[in-house]
C-alpha cells in the first residue's frame, strides 16, 4: 500500500527507436534521442542509454531495481553511422557482490578532538 | 596625485636594463625595472608599467621622462603603515571594524583609501542602526617613514523607529499588519531587542512579507505604492509611512487540471488539489499544490512533466479560476552532483538526502524537496542549490553550496515546576558527529525530588537506509517528596536499543527493545530527625518512611524489566514546536516478559488535533487513554501501572488522580490499569500586547478517569478506587519569555473522586543559555 | 585639509637589523615560533629598506609554515612574491603558498577546495621556476593531491554503484579514467567498470576495460578481480566474506 516506483535515468520517448534506423548519423541520433548516458570507455563510437525503474516499498527501505534497460546504438568506427543496436535487459544483468576493498587515499581524518578544537573555524 | 606620463615624442628602442630609478627607498630598483618589461620600449609597455606600479599601491606618484637616451622613472612611495587601531567603538568590536577597513599594518598609506576605510565603518555602524556616528582618521608619525593610522570614533545614540503608520488598510487594522512585519516599534522592551532598529534591507523584507501576507488572503491585486521613512534629526528616530492598494478580495472560481501529456488524465490528479472553488484565493495554496501535482506526475513515470498555472481573474465576480497546466517540460538531465562548502559534514551524508541520481531527469520539485531536507538536517548555516550548464544542451550540473556551522551544544538549564520542585540539567549534544550525521548526547539532571543521567546515540542512516537507529543508556533516581505525594523513592538503570522506520510521508513506526533494572527503596535513606531540638516537626517529615503495605512489600528487591515496543505516529503538524494546524495521532505498545522478572502489556493512545480559527488564534481537540494488565501467571507491579494527574486532568496534583491507600501516611497513589481523557482548548495572543513579547493565552476544559488498580491489596491498605469522572475547566498563561519558555496555569475541579488531591495552580518554566 | 592632524610620536628602540636576523634565526633552530616570527616582524618594522627586510619577510612566510600558521604563511609568501618577483627566492616563498594549502587537505569525503587550490600554486612553482630545486618537491605534492581528487570521485562512483546508479557511477569511474590516469586510483576505477557494464550484463564492455587494466596495470590485484570476474562470467559471488556485522560496525563508524 505504500509502495513507490520511480523512474530513474533515461527516459525513452516513444516510438524513438523507429526514427533512428541502421545508417543514421550520429547527429541524428543526439537529436531524435538525445545525449547517451555514456558513451563506450575506448573509442566513444557506441551510445548507451541506460534506464531502471524501482519500486520502493516503504519510505525507509532502499529503492529495488525492477527493471532495466540499456538501448546500445553501435556507429560503424569509419562512416560513424548507425550500424547496430542492441537491447540489454534485466535478464542479462550478471548478480554478484562488489569488491568492499578501496584505494586508500590521503588527508587528514577528521578527528573527534579536532572537531571540538576547531570549533566554528572549519578545519 | 595621479602619475603624469611624459611620454617620449619618439618611441626610441631601449633595452630594459638602461632604465634608471630614482626615489625609491623601501622597494629595490629592479622590482620597479621589473614592471618595465618588453623588449621595445615604446609609449604602451611605459603606460602598461606605470599602470602596474600604481596597482600595487605602494606608490603615491610615479613619473617616467626620457633623459640622454635613457628612462627615468622617478617614484614616490607611500609612507608605511605600522599599526591600525580604533577608538571610542563601544558597540562594534575592534576586530569586526578591523575586517571591514582595508588598510592594514606593513601595508601602504594611501589618503584615498583611508577615505574610503572611514565610509565603511560609518557603513558598519548604519547597517546595525547607527546614524549620527563620526569617524575621524588621524595618524602619528613614527621614525624612517613609518607612520600608525588611528581611526577615532564617537558613537552617538542608536536611531530607533518611533512610529509605524499604514494608508490604505481597510482590510486589516495597523497592529495585525505591524505583526506580519519584522520591524518594529521600540517599546519598553527595546533594552533586549534590536528589531526596533532601522535597517532598510529588513524594511524591504518586510514589504515583500506584506505581500505575501496579503496574497495568502486572496488580495490577488494588492500593490504596496510606497514606503518612506523619514528620520527626525533631533529627536534621532525614524517614523515610516507604507502606503498601500489592496484591490478587493478573490474567492477561487472553477478550478481546473489539463494535461496536455497524453495517458496522464486529469481527473486522477484531482484528490491532489489544494485549491477548492469558493475558498478564499491562496498564493501559497496554488504554490503547495503545483509542488504536489508535479511529484504526482513524476510518480508515473513522466520525470519531465511540468505543471504551469493559468489564473484568470474576473474582477466583477471577484473570482480568480486557476487552471493547472500540465505539460511536457524540456528534456533535461542531472550530469553531475557537485557538493562544496562542506568543510566537516561527509559528502554522502548530503547526497543521501537527495532522491534523485546523476543521469536523472532534471526536476526542480526534486531539487528543492533536497534543499528543505538538507536545511531541516540543521547542520548547515547556509544551503544553496544552483544550476549550471553542463556539458551538452540537455545536461545540467547542479552545484550544492553548504556551509557548515558549529553543531554541538553545551547547554545549561534551570527551571522550576511545582510537579518536580527546581531541577538543573547539564548536557552536551553534537549533531553532525564527526562530519557523519550522528547524533550524540550526553546529560545529567539534578532536582530536588530526581537526579538522573542518559546517554544518546541516533544514526539517521543506518546501513544506508533511511533508518534512525540508535541507542540510550539510562539512570533515573525518584525521591519521595511531598508534591508527588509518594513516599518511596524509585530507581532505574538500563537502556533501550531503537530503530525508526519512516513508512510514509507522515507516517512512521518507531521498533525499540527496553531492558532495565527497577527498585523501590522505602524510607529516606539520610535519617532526618523530624522535630530537631524539639520544636515543631517540619511538615511531611517521613521518619521511617510510612509508605503504603503496597509498597513496603516490594521494596528492595530490584526486578528486571526487559520489554520490546513499538509506537506508530502519525504527524502532519505544521510545526512541532508551535502547531497551529494538523493532527498527531499515537499509537504506543509494550510487551514486558521476554526475559526479565516483570510481565505486562502496556497500550496507549493519544490523538491532537489543531485548527486555525483565524487571526492567529488555535483550536486543540484532544483525547488520550491507556490500559495495562499482566500476562501468563502474573499481576502486573504497582509501578508500571498509570499515574496520572495533570497530565490527565488539570487542576489535580502530580499523581493527584486515580485509586489511592487513604491508610498510608502520604495516601500514596496506588495508579490504576485503565484512563481515558480529553481536552478542548483554545489558544490565542494576548491582544494588546506587542507581538515580540511572545505572550499567549489559553482556555481549557478537561475530563478523564483512571481506575481500576489490580494489585494486591495487603492488610493495613484502605483502596479507594472507582471509575469516577474527573473534569476541570481554567485559564493559562504562556511566554515565550526572552529567558526561556514559561507556562502558568490555573484550572478549577469541577468534579472529582473525594480522595483526589488537587492543586489549582501550576507553573512550569526553565531557561536555556 | 583637516584629515590628518598629527598626534606625539612614540619613538622605538633601534636593534640592528643583522642581530635580529640572527637571534631569529636561533629561535627558529630552537623551533620557538612564535618569538621568532615576532623578531622577523620586527626587522620589517625598524628596517624597512634593508636586505634584511626582505630575508625576514620570506623567514617570517617560513616560520609561521612551520608552525602550522597556514593563513599567515600564505598571506606573508604572497606579499613577498609581490615585492619581490625578481629575487631568486620567489619560488621558495610561490611553494610555501601551495605548501601551505597542502597541508591542509581534507580526507577525501570533504570539500577539497585547498587541494585544487594547492594544485594551483604549486603548478606555478614548476611552470615558472621549471629548475629550481622546490619544483621536484612541487610535482610530487601535485601528484599527490591529485590523486587525493581522483580519490574523491572514486568514493562518489562507489555511493552511486551500491546503488545500482550505474549512469553515475560508470561516469565518475570514467571521470577518473580519463582526467586522472596518472593517479593510483585509476586501476580501481577500471575493475569498477568492468563490475559495472558486468551487472548491466554488457560483457563487451566489461573485457574492454579489463583489457586495458590488465595491458597497463598486468600484476595489479584489481586486474586479478576484474580476470576473475570474466572468468566465472560474475556468476558465483566472489565477495570477502567478512559476515554481515562487521560490514554493519564499519558503516556506523565504531569498526
Amino acid at each position: 500500500c505504500f509502495t513507490q516506483t520511480l523512474q530513474r535515468g533515461y527516459v525513452m520517448p516513444e516510438n524513438a527507436l523507429e526514427q533512428v534506423p541502421i545508417g543514421s548519423t550520429q547527429e541524428q541520433v543526439l537529436i531524435v534521442l538525445g545525449t547517451p548516458s555514456t558513451v563506450a570507455t575506448l573509442n566513444g563510437e557506441v551510445f548507451y542509454y541506460i534506464s531502471q525503474t524501482a519500486k520502493q516499498s516503504a519510505a525507509f527501505l532502499q529503492p529495488k531495481i525492477v527493471d532495466q534497460r540499456v538501448l546500445a546504438v553501435y556507429f560503424d568506427p569509419k562512416s560513424r553511422r548507425v550500424q547496430r543496436v542492441a537491447n540489454y535487459g534485466m535478464q542479462d544483468g550478471k548478480v554478484f557482490d562488489f569488491i568492499s576493498r578501496t584505494t586508500t587515499a590521503g588527508g587528514e581524518e577528521l578527528s573527534f578532538l579536532r572537531q571540538i578544537l576547531s570549533g566554528n573555524k572549519s578545519s | 596625485g595621479t602619475g603624469s606620463v611624459m611620454l617620449a615624442t619618439q618611441a626610441s628602442a631601449q633595452s630594459a636594463s638602461s632604465i634608471v630609478v630614482q626615489g625609491n627607498r623601501r622597494v629595490d630598483a629592479d622590482t620597479i625595472r621589473g614592471y618595465f618589461r618588453g623588449d621595445r620600449l615604446d609609449a604602451v609597455t611605459i603606460d602598461e608599467g606605470v599602470k602596474g606600479l600604481f596597482a600595487t599601491g605602494l606608490f603615491e606618484d610615479v613619473r617616467v621622462s626620457q633623459q640622454g637616451g635613457r628612462l627615468v622613472v622617478t617614484v614616490v612611495e607611500n609612507l608605511v603603515i605600522n599599526r591600525v587601531a580604533f577608538e571610542g567603538n563601544k558597540k562594534i568590536k575592534d576586530d569586526v571594524l578591523a575586517g571591514e577597513v582595508q588598510s592594514k599594518s606593513r601595508g601602504p598609506l594611501s589618503r584615498a583609501v583611508v577615505q574610503s576605510d572611514t565610509q565603511r565603518i560609518l557603513e558598519v555602524y548604519r547597517r546595525s542602526g547607527r546614524y549620527d556616528v563620526r569617524v575621524e582618521p588621524k595618524t602619528i608619525d613614527l621614525p624612517n617613514g613609518r607612520v600608525d593610522l588611528v581611526f577615532e570614533v564617537t558613537e552617538g545614540t542608536k536611531t530607533a523607529v518611533r512610529r509605524i503608520e499604514f494608508v490604505g488598510n481597510k482590510a486589516y487594522g495597523s497592529w495585525k499588519l505591524k505583526d506580519v512585519m519584522n520591524t518594529t516599534e521600540s517599546n519598553w522592551l527595546s533594552w533586549i531587542k534590536n528589531s526596533d532598529v532601522y535597517d532598510p534591507d529588513r524594511l524591504n523584507a518586510d514589504q515583500e512579507l506584506l505581500r505575501r501576507f496579503y496574497l495568502q488572503h486572496g488580495y490577488a491585486d494588492f500593490r504596496i505604492l510606497s514606503a518612506v521613512a523619514d528620520l527626525d534629526r533631533q529627536k534621532n528616530e525614524f517614523n515610516i509611512t507604507i502606503t498601500l492598494d489592496e484591490g478587493q478580495q478573490y474567492k477561487f472560481g472553477t478550478v481546473e487540471v489539463q494535461s496536455n501529456i497524453r495517458d496522464v488524465e486529469s481527473d486522477s490528479l484531482r484528490r491532489v488539489l489544494r485549491t477548492r472553488q469558493g475558498d478564499t484565493y491562496n498564493a501559497d495554496l496554488v504554490e503547495k499544490t503545483i509542488e504536489d501535482l508535479t511529484i504526482e506526475v513524476s510518480k508515473k513515470g513522466y520525470a519531465f512533466a511540468q505543471v504551469r498555472p493559468r489564473g484568470d481573474r474576473d474582477a466583477q465576480t471577484q473570482q480568480i479560476s486557476v487552471t493547472y497546466v500540465i505539460e511536457e517540460g524540456p528534456r533535461v538531465y542531472i550530469e553531475r552532483i557537485n557538493v562544496r562548502g562542506n568543510t566537516r559534514t561527509r559528502d554522502y551524508v548530503v547526497r543521501r538526502e537527495f532522491d534523485i541520481f546523476e543521469g536523472d531527469a532534471y526536476n526542480r520539485v526534486m531539487v528543492d524537496r533536497a534543499e528543505r531536507r538538507l536545511r531541516n538536517l540543521g547542520y548547515f548555516k547556509t544551503v544553496k542549490i544552483t544550476n549550471e550548464p553542463g556539458s551538452a544542451p540537455d545536461r545540467v550540473i547542479l552545484n550544492v553550496e553548504v556551509e557548515d556551522q558549529p553543531t554541538g551544544e553545551f547547554s545549561v538549564a534551570g527551571g522550576y515546576s511545582t510537579a518536580e520542585g527546581f531541577i538543573g540539567e547539564v548536557a552536551v549534544a553534537e549533531r553532525n558527529f564527526l562530519g557523519r550525521g550522528h547524533y550524540v548526547r550526553l546529560a545529567g539532571s539534578w532536582g530536588e525530588y530526581s537526579k538522573s543521567a542518559e546517554f544518546n546515540f541516533t544514526d539517521p542512516y543506518f546501513m544506508g537506509y533511511r533508518i534512525a537507529a540508535g541507542f540510550d543508556l539510562f539512570y533515573k533516581q525518584t525521591e519521595p517528596s511531598s508534591s508527588t505525594s509518594a513516599s518511596y523513592s524509585n530507581n532505574m538503570v538500563g537502556g533501550t536499543i531503537r530503530f525508526g522506520l519512516p513508512l510514509q510521508d507522515n507516517l512512521s513506526l518507531l521498533l525499540r527493545y527496553s531492558l532495565y533494572q527497577q527498585e523501590i527503596e522505602i524510607g529516606n535513606p539520610e535519617y532526618r530527625d523530624c522535630a530537631p531540638q524539639g520544636n515543631v516537626p517540619f511538615p511531611d517529615c517521613q521518619e521511617n518512611g510510612e509508605a503504603s503495605q503496597a509498597f513496603k512489600q516490594i521494596a528492595g528487591d530490584p526486578q528486571m524489566v526487559s520489554l520490546v515496543g513499538y509506537t506508530l505516529a502519525y504527524n502532519t503538524l505544521d510545526s512541532n514546536k508551535q502547531p497551529t494546524k494538523g493532527l498527531y495521532a499515537e499509537l504506543k505498545q509494550d510487551f514486558a516478559g521476554i526475559g526479565g522478572d516483570v510481565n505486562f502489556v502496556r497500550t496507549t493512545g493519544d490523538v491532537r488535533w489543531y485548527h486555525d480559527l483565524g487571526s492567529d488564534i488555535v483550536g486543540l481537540l484532544r483525547a488520550q487513554g491507556g490500559y495495562v494488565t499482566g500476562w501468563g501467571d502474573q499481576e502486573f507491579r504497582i509501578m508500571d501501572g498509570f499515574f496520572m494527574g495533570p497530565n490527565l486532568v488539570r487542576g489535580f496534583k502530580s499523581a493527584g488522580i486515580g485509586p489511592r491507600d487513604m491508610d498510608s501516611n502520604n495516601q500514596d497513589a496506588l495508579g490504576g490499569s485503565m484512563y481515558w481523557g480529553t481536552t478542548a482548548e483554545v489558544q490565542f495572543p494576548v491582544p494588546w500586547m506587542p507581538k515580540d513579547f511572545g505572550l499567549r493565552g489559553a482556555l481549557f476544559a478537561d475530563a478523564g478517569s483512571l481506575w481500576d488498580y489490580q494489585g494486591e491489596v495487603y492488610n493495613g491498605m484502605e483502596v479507594e478506587d472507582g471509575n469516577v469522572i474527573r473534569s476541570s475547566v481554567g485559564a493559562g498563561v504562556i511566554w515565550s519569555s526572552p529567558f526561556g519558555p514559561i507556562r502558568i496555569d490555573y484550572a478549577v475541579a469541577l468534579s472529582k473522586a473525594d480522595y483526589d488531591k488537587t492543586q489549582a495552580f501550576r507553573f512550569s518554566g526553565g531557561t536555556r543559555f | 585639509c583637516a584629515l590628518f592632524e598629527k598626534k606625539p610620536e612614540q619613538l622605538a628602540p633601534d636593534e640592528p637589523a643583522d642581530r635580529l636576523y640572527n637571534e631569529g634565526l636561533t629561535l627558529v633552530a630552537k623551533k620557538e615560533y612564535k618569538d621568532a616570527s615576532k623578531k622577523f616582524e620586527e626587522i620589517d618594522r625598524q628596517h624597512p629598506y634593508s636586505e634584511w627586510a626582505r630575508k625576514a619577510l620570506l623567514m617570517t612566510a617560513y616560520v609561521k609554515y612551520e608552525a602550522g600558521e597556514y593563513e599567515e604563511s600564505i598571506t606573508a609568501a604572497k606579499r613577498y612574491v609581490t615585492l619581490h618577483p625578481g629575487s631568486p627566492d620567489a619560488a621558495y616563498a610561490l611553494y610555501l603558498v601551495g605548501a601551505s594549502y597542502f597541508d591542509q587537505i581534507a580526507d577525501i569525503t570533504r570539500d577539497q577546495a585547498r587541494t585544487e587550490r594547492a594544485i594551483q600554486a604549486l603548478d606555478e612553482v614548476v611552470r615558472k621556476y621549471p629548475d629550481s630545486e622546490y619544483a621536484e618537491s612541487a610535482r610530487r605534492k601535485i601528484t599527490i593531491a591529485r590523486d587525493q581528487l581522483a580519490g574523491k570521485e572514486m568514493s562518489i562512483g562507489r555511493y552511486y554503484q551500491e546503488k545500482r546508479n550505474y549512469i553515475g557511477a560508470i561516469n565518475r569511474f570514467k571521470t577518473v579514467v580519463v582526467q586522472y590516469q596518472t593517479t593510483r586510483q585509476v586501476e580501481e576505477a577500471l575493475m569498477r567498470l568492468v563490475e559495472c557494464y558486468m551487472a548491466m550484463g554488457i560483457t563487451q564492455e566489461a573485457q574492454t576495460a579489463a583489457a586495458v587494466l590488465g595491458h597497463n596495470f598486468p600484476d595489479s590485484p584489481w586486474y586479478k578481480d576484474a580476470y576473475k570476474l570474466l572468468q566465472t562470467g560474475g556468476l558465483e559471488p566472489r565477495e570477502d566474506k567478512s559476515s554481515w556485522i562487521s560490514r554493519a560496525f564499519k558503516k556506523l563508524g565504531l569498526g
